[in-house]
C-alpha cells in the first residue's frame, strides 16, 4: 500500500525525513539522539516504565518439544504422550515433563506460556519469526539464515545500549540465525564470543590488550595513531562517509579497554568455584554464568545459543542426556540471579522456533510443529507460578489464549521499556512498525 | 462505480469521469452488473485483503485463502463463493454475508475494519452478491493494460504532483483506477506517494521510481528532483573525457545540476586499482615505480599489468565463488572443492563470460571430474536451477513466481516453470546427497525424458525462455538452446547483469541496486550508461578484462571521494567516488602484505592467500569479523560491508594480529634488523600500509619515533605499523 509519512504516532513528514536522512544514514549521533527524544515524546502516552533492564534469551535451536518440557499430555495415547511421565511442580496443579526436575522445583518463579503458535514450520522461517516478531517476507527454506527485520537483541542494543563502550548485545557462542540487525546496521550486530568459558585459559576475545603488551606501550601506540591518522573526514551525514563509523567504533573499543567495569565483566575467573559448579562445569553452564556477569555490568541483551533440538529421530534417547544438564543450568541461572538480587530486573526467556509434532514418527522422533510451543519466562517482574494459555487435550494446537510471535516479542520489548508499536525508519527513510501487533502478553506484565 | 460500463467514457473524459463517478456513486448503482474480476477483485486488492500478510499468504488466514494480490480469479471466486460450504456469501441477504461483515468488522475480523458500511466498495460488494455472485458477466471484457498518464516527473523540492492511473479493457473502454491502485516509492525519503497517487517530493534533490500496481499490471513513474541552482555555464563542456562512460555520467550529472568532484591523485588511483582489480595492496616497490613514473600512459600500462597478474584470477574467482559455492557438509567436500577449482580455472583460462555461462549451465559428467556439474548436485530440481541461473546470469529474480505471480513483475508461474523446463532433462546417477558427509560421486547427464509441470494445472510445459524464442531442435540437451538464447545479442539481460555486477564492484554501487535485480520497478540510475556498458561488453565478445579496463580508465573511476557543495547527497550518480571498507579477503591480504606474514588456513596449502579459501567453512576469525558470508547460511548470502566495533577490537587487540605485527619473520623485524635509515623505514611503511609517500610532517614525526627509541628500534617500528593499521586510512578505500 502507499507509504505515507503521517502515521499513528503523530510523527510529521518532516520528522520522518530528518530521521531518514540526517539520523540513520550514517548513524549520525545527533540525529539518532534527536529521533529517540522525539520518538519518546510522541509515544509517552503508550510507554510504560521498564520492568527489566536486561534480557537473557536462551535459544534452543531446532525447536524443542513442548511435550517433553513444559506441556506434558499424560492422557494422550502413547504414540503422542511419549515415554516421559509428568511430574508435579512447586506450583499446585502445574505439571512439567519428567526430566524438568530442577525447574519444577522453582516453578513459582516461572511463567510458562503454552499457547504461542505461528505458521512457519521450517527452521529458517521459524527462527526469523520468533527472533524478530516478523514473519519472513518471502518464503524461505529450512536451511535458510535470513534477516528481513531487526532482531530482539539488535533493537535492544540500539534502544538501550550499554555503558563503558561494552557491546550491548552478546551472542554466545555464535549468532542465532535471524539474530542480526538488518537495517539498523552492523553496529547493532551481536558481539559473538565463540570460545568456551569453561576452558581454563578462557578470555573474551579481542576485548583486552594482547598479553605481552604493557599498558604504557599500548598508551603510546594510541598517541602515535592520533598523529598518523590524517585522512580527511566528511562530516555531512548525507555523504555517508564510512570513516565516521570507524571513528565511532574506535572510541567504543578504547572505552572497553580502559574501563575496569568492562574488564571485570569479561573475567569469569573471578567467580567462586561453588558458583561455577552450580551452573555446571560445561560450556553452556559457564556461558550462562558469563551472561549473568555481562548483565551485571549493564549489558541489556544476551543470547545463549544452544543447538541440537531438532529431534526427528530417537527423541527420548537424545533428551535423556540433553535435558537434565540444560534445565539444571537454567535453574541455576534463575536461582543465582535471585540470590544476587538481579532477578527482579532481569528477564530470562527460554524457547526455540517451534514445538514438535504430536505423533511420534516411525524413527522415534518428532517433527516440526508450529501450531503449539511452550515458552518459559522468569524474572523482570513476571508473575511466577503461572501457566498462560493451553493446548488441546493432545497437544496439537494452542486453543486457549492463543498468542502470536508478535505478542511474544512485544512482551520482551515492553518489559524492557521499549515501545513495540513504535515506527522505525530504514536508512532509506522507509517507515516500518517495530512489531505489527504491539500487544504484549498481559499475564506476564508485572 | 463501474464507469467502464458508461459508453461515453474514454480517456478523454477522465476529468469528467472523476466528477461523474462521485456523483453517480453517491446515488445507487444497483442497476449495473458487477463483474467479479473487474470490480470486486480490485476492491480486495486495494484494501489489502489478498496481500501477502493477510489472506494472500500461502495458507491463507484463518482458513480463508485468496491468491496473492488476486492473480488467480478462478481460485479466488471459488474461495469466496464456494468454499466453506458457501457460508461466506448470502445471496438472499447480501449485507449479512460473512465476506461483507468481516470486511466491515461487524463480526470480529483479525484484519480490522477494511471497508466502511455504505462506501462505494461496500455497495459494489453487496450489489455483486445480490446479483448472484457470478464469476463472469456475459460479454465481459478483459483488463488489457494499465498505464500512468504521465511517467516522467521533474519536481521541485517539496512539490506535489498527482499520478493518474488508467485501466484499458478489451472492449476499448477505459477506467480511471487511480484510487484503487497501490503505489510504492522506491525511496520514500526522496518522493512520497499516498494511496490516492499523490506524489510529494522530499526536501532534498534526488531521484527515484514509483511503482503503481493495479491487479497484475505494473507501471513505473520516474521522479527526479534536480538541484535548483544552475551549474556554471559550460562546466561539463570543458571537462576532459576518457571514454563513453564519462560522457554518459556527465550527461546525467548535468541534468541534475551536480558538479563532479575533482580528479583523485595518482596515489589514490593506485590503491584503488590494486585493491579493486587484484584484491591486494601494492608493495612499496610497485607503489614507487608507479608514483615516480613520468609516463603519460602509466595508468593504462598499470591496468594492463594488473590484469595479467595471477592474483586477478583468485580475486575475481572468489567473487563467483561467493555466488555459487554450496555448503560442503550438504553437497560433499570433493564436489565443492572441484567446483571451486573449476571456477578458478575459468579465470585462469580467461574464458569469456558467455563461455563461462555455457560451460556451467550445460555441464555434464562426474562431480569428481568436472567441477561445474556440482551446480546440479547442489540444485537438484529444475526449479532450483532455474532460480539460480536466472538471477545470476539474467538478473531476473524468479523465486516469487515459483509459488505465485510475481508481485512486482510480469512473471507468472507459467513463465517460471516453462523456464525451469530447460532443466527437465538433467539426469543424475550415482550417489546423491547424504548430509553431513555427502561424499559420493554423481554423474550429470542428458536424459531422454523429464517433464516439468505447472504446479497448479499440472500441465506439462515445454521449455520456453522468458521472452523471445529458442530453437530446441538443434541439440538433444535443451540447456544448449537456453544458453544460445541467453547469450544472443537480442538478450541484453545477460550482458547487463554482468556489467552491473562488475561496475558495482569497482564503483561501490550498482547502476541497478541490488545488482542482480533488473526489473522495470527497480530502474537503473543511469539507463543510458547501463545500455552502453552492456553493448560494449557484447561487442567485446563478453571480455571481462576489457570491461574492467574500460571502467577503471574512465575519468569517472578516478574521481576524488571529496564532495563539493553540489554533490554531498549524491549516492547514485557517481559524481564522487564512494568510499567503502575493503572487503574481508582484501583486508586480510593487506595485513599479510604489510606484516610480511601469512594466516594459516586449514585445508589449504601453506602460504595460501585468503581469497584462495575454497569454502567459508574453513575457519578464520578475521574473515568472519570483516563480514565474509556467514558459513552457516545455505547457500551463503550476502557479505557485510559495514564496519563494526568488533572489527576495531580485532585490529586493535587480536592475539593473532599482535603475533603477526611482532613476528620475528615479519616486516617490522626485518626493517629493525636492516641497514635502512629511519627515514627509509618510514617511507617504506607508508608505501606498504597507505600506498603513498608520507608528507614532510608525517615523515618527521615518524622518524623521531624511531630515532628516539634508540635500542628499541624494532618496538618503535612495530608500534608505527600497529598505529597505521588501526587508522581508517588502512581499512577504507578512499
Amino acid at each position: 500500500m502507499a507509504r505515507s509519512w503521517t502515521n499513528c504516532e503523530g510523527l510529521t513528514r518532516r520528522d520522518g525525513l530528518k530521521l531518514g536522512l540526517g539520523g540513520l544514514i550514517a548513524g549520525g549521533l545527533t540525529g539518532a539522539l534527536a529521533s529517540r527524544a522525539r520518538g519518546a515524546a510522541a509515544t509517552d502516552a503508550k510507554r510504560r516504565p521498564a520492568e527489566a533492564d536486561a534480557c537473557i534469551l536462551v535459544w534452543q535451536d531446532g525447536g524443542p518439544s513442548h511435550y517433553e518440557t513444559f506441556d506434558p499430555k499424560p492422557d494422550a495415547p502413547v504414540e503422542i504422550r511419549g515415554s516421559y511421565q509428568p511430574i508435579a511442580t512447586q506450583t499446585p496443579g502445574v505439571q512439567f515433563a519428567q526430566p524438568m526436575k530442577k525447574l519444577a522445583a522453582i516453578s513459582n518463579d516461572l511463567a510458562i506460556v503454552r499457547s504461542i503458535r505461528h505458521d512457519q514450520g521450517n527452521h529458517g522461517a521459524g527462527n526469523h519469526y520468533m527472533m524478530t516478531g516478523a514473519p519472513p517476507r518471502i518464503p524461505v527454506g529450512c536451511g535458510a539464515f535470513v534477516s528481513f527485520h531487526p532482531s530482539l537483541g539488535s533493537v535492544v542494543a540500539k534502544e538501550i545500549g550499554a555503558p563503558h563502550g561494552i557491546p550491548a548485545y552478546f551472542s554466545l557462542p555464535r549468532m542465532s540465525r535471524s539474530g542480526g540487525p538488518n537495517f539498523l546496521g552492523s553496529k547493532y550486530a551481536p558481539f559473538v564470543v565463540p570460545d568456551s568459558p569453561n576452558s581454563s585459559s578462557f578470555r573474551v576475545r579481542d576485548v583486552t590488550i594482547p598479553s605481552g603488551l604493557t599498558d604504557d606501550r599500548f598508551a603510546s601506540r594510541q598517541q602515535i595513531r592520533k598523529h598518523i591518522d590524517t585522512m580527511l573526514r566528511f562530516n555531512d551525514a548525507s555523504v555517508a562517509d564510512p570513516t565516521l563509523a570507524v571513528d565511532e567504533f574506535y572510541g567504543q573499543g578504547m572505552q572497553i579497554i580502559s574501563s575496569k567495569e568492562a574488564q571485570d565483566a569479561f573475567d569469569i575467573h573471578q567467580e567462586a568455584d561453588e558458583v561455577r559448579d552450580a551452573y555446571g562445569r560445561n560450556t553452556f553452564g559457564q556461558q550462562a554464568l558469563l551472561a549473568r556477569r555481562l548483565v551485571g555490568a549493564g549489558v541489556p541483551f544476551v543470547t545463549l545459543y544452544h543447538g541440537g533440538w531438532d529431534h526427528h529421530t530417537d527423541i527420548f534417547k537424545a533428551l535423556d542426556s540433553k535435558l537434565p544438564p540444560f534445565e539444571a543450568t537454567i535453574a541455576a541461572l534463575i536461582s543465582d540471579l535471585k540470590q544476587q538480587g538481579m532477578l527482579e530486573r532481569t528477564l530470562v526467556v527460554v524457547l526455540g522456533e517451534f514445538g514438535r509434532t504430536p505423533k511420534i514418527n516411525t524413527r522415534g522422533g518428532r517433527d516440526h510443529w508450529s501450531n503449539a510451543m511452550s515458552v518459559m519466562f522468569a524474572g523482570g517482574k513476571t508473575p511466577g507460578g503461572q501457566v498462560v494459555g493451553a493446548t488441546d487435550r493432545q497437544g496439537y494446537a494452542a486453543i486457549e489464549r492463543v498468542l502470536s510471535p508478535e505478542n511474544f516479542v512485544s512482551t520482551i520489548y515492553q518489559k524492557l521499556g521499549i515501545d513495540p508499536g513504535q515506527m522505525m525508519y530504514t536508512p532509506e527513510g522507509r517507515p516500518t512498525h517495530l512489531v505489527s501487533d504491539a500487544t504484549p502478553i498481559a499475564e506476564l506484565m508485572g | 462505480m463501474p464507469d467502464r460500463l458508461d459508453p461515453r467514457l474514454s480517456i478523454r473524459h477522465v476529468v469528467v469521469s472523476v466528477l461523474l463517478t462521485i456523483a453517480l456513486q453517491s446515488v445507487t448503482s444497483a442497476g449495473d452488473a458487477v463483474s467479479f474480476e473487474l470490480d470486486v477483485q480490485p476492491i480486495l486488492a486495494a484494501h489489502g485483503c489478498n496481500a501477502g500478510a493477510c489472506h494472500g499468504k500461502q495458507r491463507g488466514q484463518n482458513g480463508f485463502q485468496l491468491s496473492l494480490l488476486g492473480f488467480d480469479s478462478d481460485f479466488d471466486h471459488d474461495a469466496i463463493a464456494r468454499q466453506a460450504r458457501g457460508r461466506r456469501l448470502s445471496i438472499a441477504a447480501p449485507e449479512s454475508s460473512l465476506l461483507v461483515q468481516k470486511a466491515t468488522a461487524e463480526v470480529p475480523h483479525g484484519g480490522g475494519r477494511k471497508i466502511v458500511v455504505g462506501s462505494d466498495a461496500y455497495q459494489t460488494l453487496v450489489t455483486w452478491i445480490r446479483q448472484g455472485a457470478p464469476r463472469r458477466l456475459a460479454d465481459e471484457p478483459v483488463l488489457e493494460s494499465v498505464q500512468l498518464q504521465q511517467t516522467e516527473f521533474a519536481l521541485a523540492p517539496s512539490e506535489s504532483a498527482a499520478l493518474t492511473t488508467i485501466a484499458h479493457y478489451s472492449d476499448g473502454t477505459t477506467r480511471d483506477v487511480t484510487g484503487m491502485t497501490s503505489y510504492l516509492s522506491n525511496e520514500a525519503a526522496i518522493v512520497q506517494v499516498d494511496s490516492a497517487g499523490r506524489l510529494t517530493a522530499g526536501p532534498v534533490p534526488g531521484e527515484t521510481a514509483v511503482m503503481a500496481r493495479y491487479m497484475n499490471h505494473i507501471c513505473v513513474a520516474n521522479v527526479s528532483i534536480p538541484r535548483t541552482e544552475a551549474l556554471p555555464e559550460g562546466f561539463y563542456d570543458d571537462l576532459p573525457r576518457a571514454n563513453f562512460i564519462d560522457d554518459l555520467v556527465y550527461d546525467k550529472l548535468n541534468q541534475l545540476r551536480i558538479r563532479v568532484s575533482d580528479p583523485a591523485g595518482d596515489a589514490v588511483f593506485l590503491r584503488r586499482v590494486y585493491t579493486d582489480v587484484i584484491g591486494r595492496l601494492p608493495t612499496p616497490e610497485e607503489a614507487m615505480q608507479f608514483l615516480d613514473s613520468q609516463d603519460s600512459e602509466k595508468r593504462a600500462a598499470l591496468v594492463d599489468r594488473l590484469l595479467d597478474q595471477p592474483e586477478y584470477i583468485d580475486h575475481w574467482a572468489n567473487q563467483w565463488a561467493d555466488l555459487l559455492r554450496p555448503n560442503p557438509y550438504r553437497v560433499g567436500i570433493k564436489a565443492v572443492l572441484n567446483y571451486d577449482n573449476w571456477i578458478r580455472q575459468q579465470f585462469r583460462e580467461n574464458v569469456s563470460h558467455d563461455e563461462f555461462a555455457r560451460r556451467l549451465i550445460t555441464a555434464k559428467g562426474s562431480t569428481w571430474h568436472n567441477g561445474a556439474t556440482t551446480l546440479f548436485r547442489d540444485r537438484r530440481s529444475p526449479d532450483e536451477v532455474a532460480t539460480l541461473v536466472s538471477q545470476l546470469f539474467l538478473g531476473v529474480r524468479l523465486d516469487c513466481a515459483k509459488c505465485h505471480h510475481h508481485p512486482f513483475e510480469k512473471w507468472s508461474q507459467h513463465d517460471f516453470y516453462s523456464f525451469a523446463a530447460f532443466f527437465g532433462k538433467v539426469g543424475r546417477k550415482g550417489t546423491g546427497l547424504s548430509p553431513p558427509i555427502s561424499g559420493g560421486e554423481e554423474i550429470v547427464y542428458v536424459s531422454t525424458k523429464g517433464d516439468v509441470r505447472h504446479p497448479v494445472t499440472e500441465e506439462v510445459l515445454a521449455p520456453a525462455p522468458l521472452f523471445g524464442d529458442v530453437d530446441l531442435s538443434a541439440d538433444d540437451d535443451p540447456r544448449e538452446a537456453l544458453v544460445d538464447w541467453m547469450v544472443s545479442p537480442e538478450n541484453d539481460y545477460f550482458a547487463k547483469v554482468h556489467v552491473n555486477r562488475v561496475w558495482a564492484q569497482l564503483m561501490g554501487r550498482g547502476i541497478v541496486d541490488p545488482v542482480d535485480d533488473l526489473r522495470s520497478t527497480n530502474p537503473p540510475s543511469n539507463p543510458a550508461l547501463l545500455d552502453a556498458l552492456a553493448n560494449h561488453f557484447q561487442q567485446s565478445g563478453y571480455d571481462q578484462k576489457d570491461l574492467i579496463k574500460t571502467i577503471v580508465l574512465s575519468n569517472v573511476y578516478s574521481t576524488s571521494s571529496t564532495p563539493n557543495e553540489t554533490n554531498t547527497g549524491d549516492r547514485l550518480n557517481y559524481s564522487r567516488h564512494y568510499r567503502h571498507r575493503l572487503r574481508a579477503e582484501v583486508l586480510a591480504e593487506a595485513v599479510a602484505g604489510v606484516t610480511e606474514t601469512t594466516e594459516s588456513f586449514s585445508a589449504l596449502a601453506p602460504e595460501s592467500r585468503s581469497n584462495q579459501v575454497w569454502t567459508h567453512r574453513i575457519g578464520s576469525v578475521f574473515l568472519d569479523t570483516f563480514g565474509r558470508p556467514d558459513p552457516n547460511q545455505d547457500p551463503p548470502c550476502e557479505r557485510v560491508a559495514d564496519s563494526s566495533v568488533t572489527q576495531t577490537l580485532h585490529l586493535m587487540n587480536s592475539r593473532e594480529l599482535d603475533r603477526r605485527v611482532r613476528s620475528d619473520d615479519g616486516r617490522a623485524a626485518r626493517l629493525a634488523a636492516g641497514k635502512q635509515s629511519a627515514a627509509e623505514v618510514v617511507t617504506e611503511l607508508y608505501q606498504a600500509v597507505f600506498s603513498r609517500r608520507p608528507t614532510a610532517q608525517e615523515q618527521q614525526y615518524c622518524e623521531t619515533q624511531i630515532t628516539s627509541a634508540g635500542e628499541n628500534r624494532r618496538g618503535a617500528i612495530e608500534d608505527l605499523m600497529w598505529a597505521m593499521m588501526n587508522a581508517p586510512e588502512f581499512v577504507i578505500q578512499n
